[in-house]
């Protein structure tokens, strides 16, 4: 979509001049940031919770917004552990009992890999721009704030969405998350931005839960490529087992 | 002579009298029988949410009842002397997780239950309830024994791999397999739909919970007594346990429980406003017929008082009579009901209300109160409709009641 | 002093908006022992004053001396006490309690009286056997002919030793043979026991024993012989 990318370039180009009318594509390009048309992305996830901190070393692919794996490669115990997304489905591999288990709607709520981040998220955060309605809230020179309310007839687990975006170079900083009570759940900051593989994007972001302050996941990405050669077939369940 | 008078007044109209004691009779009967098969629909209810889940008394650390936190646990081996109080009859050591089931193609979330399967028979009764396959056993390392409607969900038998998946106590991802035992249907929904019972090692150890449990289930001998057991088990916790009885666990029950007895004063008042109105109708055209005869009665110098209290008197016999025979005619009725019963399952099914199960049969138990309450209401009834009449006889000017004809 | 005085005694019942004079401004005085005999038509006022003497009623205006006590204005617990103690009742259709039988109707206020079982049983065989009554104690009073009954209901008026007999038309359900026994009877009883009587009465045969006439027309007095 040529159209689409010269609008985005100049979006980009032109950030001061954003409108109501765009404000879905700029949360777009935010939610895609880390997925571009394909990316391959090493990473660290710290999860700390009241009772444990633990780190895992993890690879992940994705391909469009429909399409992702991620697979733990330490510590050993949870060595293979696999995770694969397509379109709205999730699977799980368990290497230990060699099962693919597929993850039913109704735990789509449950933590993914123990961290604070739910399958929900893996499934339908880059949906935010298509069920969401957003508003300008506050606009200086260097930043937004935006307002995300669900759609009416969406399905989506979160009340009010706001996000804070720097204009130059485009980066989420932090993205706040209501509950229908609107009520502040939880936090996600951004930072340690570097460009990397031809785009610039924060390397570090947190998930802070609003009501337990001790615990968080962090993830940073260690290594980073976009663009790279993957097609559809390669996001399959035999992939997801680790066989190639 | 009162007493003998009003005995020979309510024989005068045999056909009369008989008709009214077999309303009075078969009403106090059938709610004796009533209240036994709502009593047996309490007590079902009562014992499926306790004896097939809960137990009656729990041990656990404070708060663990709330939410049931993973790690709100609390070592095996404490030496408890609630375990050991004479009302105990048994006791079942716990360690639960929620997760994921899955097998094939098909997940769903469930609650396990990590118990050790003598100990656990002590307390619940789901052995009782299978309905394929076999309870677990002592030395089996993970056998499951999964509600029905999960077994469908999930379209295993016995025999079946599963895989459950859950977060660990040190954060890992806690997987591993279990094979199918046997398949529990109580008919309580929750339970046969989300409820596997494992064994207490394997879960322990998938949890990396080594010698940890999160409960301790009780069987007492008196359920409906919990409460106070409860209370006096306290007082020997280590601080950071605490008891809690079925109606602190489960308190719509209790308010089930509580609200029987409203219930069943609502239908005897019902039940018996009907035969009062009939007892009422009765004893004024008895007294309305006497009018002539309470007129010589009270020329020949009785008084209104003694006219008022014979007239009583005539229900109270009535009411008596009607008890004698009520009362015996609805605990036999009960005890058929209780010894036999009615089976209903061909055309009802099972309902879960308050955390417990009404299962489809028609069943008494015999309950002191539930013969007492409609006894004392049946003589209450009688004095009140007698009372009108008597009123009525005892105003009558002798005059004008002798002139009656 | 005699047994029974009314002074100036009147009896006015409404009926429908209308006032009825049953008995009107009637002064009568009986001796203890009498045996006397309100005679009169219908209507004449006769029950009505054999009811306000009986304390069954009250005068709406003057007094009514019994036994020395004004019984006119007296509650109807005092009333029925006074009917227990002193009045015995005699009605023209029997009254018998229907449930209980002979001995058990006559024996009736004295039980009422709370006199004990032995001494009602002693009166209740003398009265039987004076009133020729022997045999039926045990019968009920619709095993009994008229005159047995009526015979019980003397027995029952004469129980508990009244002061005064009261019989309202005593013979009107009788036939007369039977009447004039019973008559018969209940002079005998006035003879040997003093109990005084009154009757109400249109029947000539029953007027033609009594010892006092006293005939009523219209409420009022009509001659005293």
């Amino acid at each position: 979509m040529p159209i689409l990318r010269c609008f985005l370039l100049f979006l980009l180009l032109y950030p001061a001049t954003v409108s109501a009318f765009d404000l879905a594509e700029l949360i777009r390009k935010v939610e895609q940031q880390y997925n571009g048309d394909s990316s391959e992305i090493e990473l660290e996830m710290t999860i700390k919770t009241g009772h444990w901190e633990r780190q895992l070393k993890m690879e992940s692919w994705s391909l469009g917004r429909e399409r992702f794996l991620v697979r733990i490669l330490a510590p050993a115990k949870e060595k293979g552990v696999a995770t694969l997304k397509v379109d709205r489905e999730v699977w799980n591999y368990l290497p230990k009992v060699d099962r693919v288990i597929r993850i039913p709607p109704s735990m789509m709520g449950g933590a993914w890999m123990g961290s604070h981040i739910t399958n929900d998220d893996l499934v339908k955060a880059n949906h935010i721009d298509e069920d969401y309605d957003f508003t300008l809230l506050e606009e200086d020179e260097r930043r937004w704030v935006i307002e995300g309310i669900p759609k009416p007839e969406a399905a989506v687990i979160w009340g009010k969405i706001i996000y804070r975006l720097q204009k130059e170079p485009l980066v989420p900083i932090e993205v706040e998350y209501f509950d229908e009570e609107d009520v502040l759940v939880r936090r996600i900051v951004f930072d340690d931005v570097q460009a990397v593989s031809g785009r610039t994007i924060p390397l570090r972001m947190q998930v802070l839960p609003v009501e337990k302050p001790e615990e968080k996941t962090i993830m940073h990405y260690r290594k980073v490529k976009f663009d790279i050669d993957l097609q559809e077939e390669y996001f399959s369940l035999g992939r997801l087992k680790g066989r190639r | 002579m009162l007493w003998q008078l009003a005995l020979r007044n309510i024989w005068r109209n045999r056909r009369r009298t008989l008709l009214t004691l077999s309303a009075m009779v078969i009403s106090s009967a059938l709610l004796i029988l009533c209240l036994g098969v709502f009593s047996g629909m309490l007590k079902d209810m009562l014992a499926s949410a306790t004896e097939q889940y809960f137990g009656h008394l729990v041990i656990s650390a404070k708060g663990y009842q709330d939410d049931r936190d993973m790690f709100a646990n609390f070592p095996a081996d404490l030496d408890l002397p609630a375990l050991r109080h004479p009302q105990v009859t048994g006791y079942s050591p716990r360690l639960r997780s929620f997760g994921l089931l899955s097998f094939a193609n098909n997940s769903a979330p469930v609650e396990l239950l990590g118990i050790r399967p003598q100990h656990e028979q002590q307390v619940t009764s789901l052995q009782d309830h299978l309905q394929s396959g076999r309870y677990l056993r002592e030395e089996e390392r993970n056998g499951a024994v999964i509600g029905a409607g999960l077994a469908k969900r999930l379209a295993v038998q016995p025999g079946d791999e599963l895989v459950f998946v859950t977060q660990a106590a040190d954060g890992s991802i806690g997987n591993d397999l279990l094979q199918v035992s046997g398949i529990f249907s109580t008919g309580d929904q929750g339970h046969d739909n989300s409820l596997v019972l494992v064994p207490l090692g394997w879960l322990q150890q998938l949890l990396v919970l080594p010698g940890k449990l999160h409960e301790i289930s009780l069987r007492v001998e008196q359920p409906r007594q919990a409460a106070i057991l409860a209370g006096q088990l306290t007082g020997g916790m280590p601080p950071e346990l605490e008891v809690l009885d079925w109606g602190q666990m489960l308190p719509e029950m209790k308010e089930v429980v509580a609200s029987y007895d409203v219930s069943r004063m609502i239908i005897v008042t019902i039940l018996y406003i009907a035969t009062g109105l009939g007892i009422l109708n009765t004893f004024f055209m008895s007294v309305l017929e006497r009018t002539r005869e309470f007129g010589v009665l009270m020329a020949v110098g009785m008084r209104p008082g003694q006219i008022r209290l014979m007239v009583l008197l005539e229900t109270l016999a009535m009411g008596l009579i009607s008890l004698i025979f009520g009362v015996g005619l609805g605990v036999l009725l009960s005890l058929y009901m209780a010894f036999v019963g009615i089976d209903l399952s061909g055309s009802l099914t099972p309902i879960t209300y308050a955390g417990g199960t009404i299962l489809p049969r028609l069943h008494a138990v015999l309950e002191t109160a539930n013969i007492l309450v409609p006894a004392v209401v049946l003589l209450l009834v009688c004095l009140l409709a007698g009372f009108l009449p008597a009123n009525r006889a005892a105003r009558m000017q002798p005059v004008v009641a002798i002139r009656e004809e | 002093m005699p047994l029974i005085e009314l002074k100036s005694v009147s009896k006015i019942y409404p009926l429908g908006n209308q006032q009825v004079v049953a008995v009107e401004d009637l002064s009568l005085q009986i001796e203890a022992g009498e045996f006397t005999v309100l005679a009169g038509p219908s209507g004449s006022g006769k029950t009505t004053l054999l009811n306000m003497i009986g304390c069954l009623d009250r005068p709406s205006n003057g007094e009514v001396w019994l036994d020395a006590e004004e019984v006119g204005q007296a509650d109807s617990k005092t009333l029925s006490q006074i009917r227990l103690n002193k009045i015995g009742f005699i009605f023209q259709s029997f009254n018998l309690v229907p449930v209980l039988t002979a001995a058990e109707n006559a024996e009736f206020t004295m039980m009422l009286m709370g006199i004990g079982k032995k001494q009602r049983r002693q009166r209740i065989v003398d009265l039987f056997a004076q009133l020729g009554l022997q045999g039926l104690e045990d019968r009920k009073p619709n095993d009994l002919s008229g005159g047995q009954q009526q015979r019980v209901a003397i027995a029952r008026a004469m129980a508990a030793e009244p002061a005064v007999v009261l019989a309202d038309e005593p013979t009107a359900s009788l036939d007369t043979q039977t009447s004039e026994e019973l008559l018969a009877l209940m002079k005998e009883l006035n003879r040997e026991q003093g109990t005084t009587f009154i009757f109400s009465s249109h029947d000539p045969l029953v007027i033609s024993h009594a010892q006092r006439v006293v005939s009523l027309r219209d409420g009022r007095l009509e001659s005293d012989r």
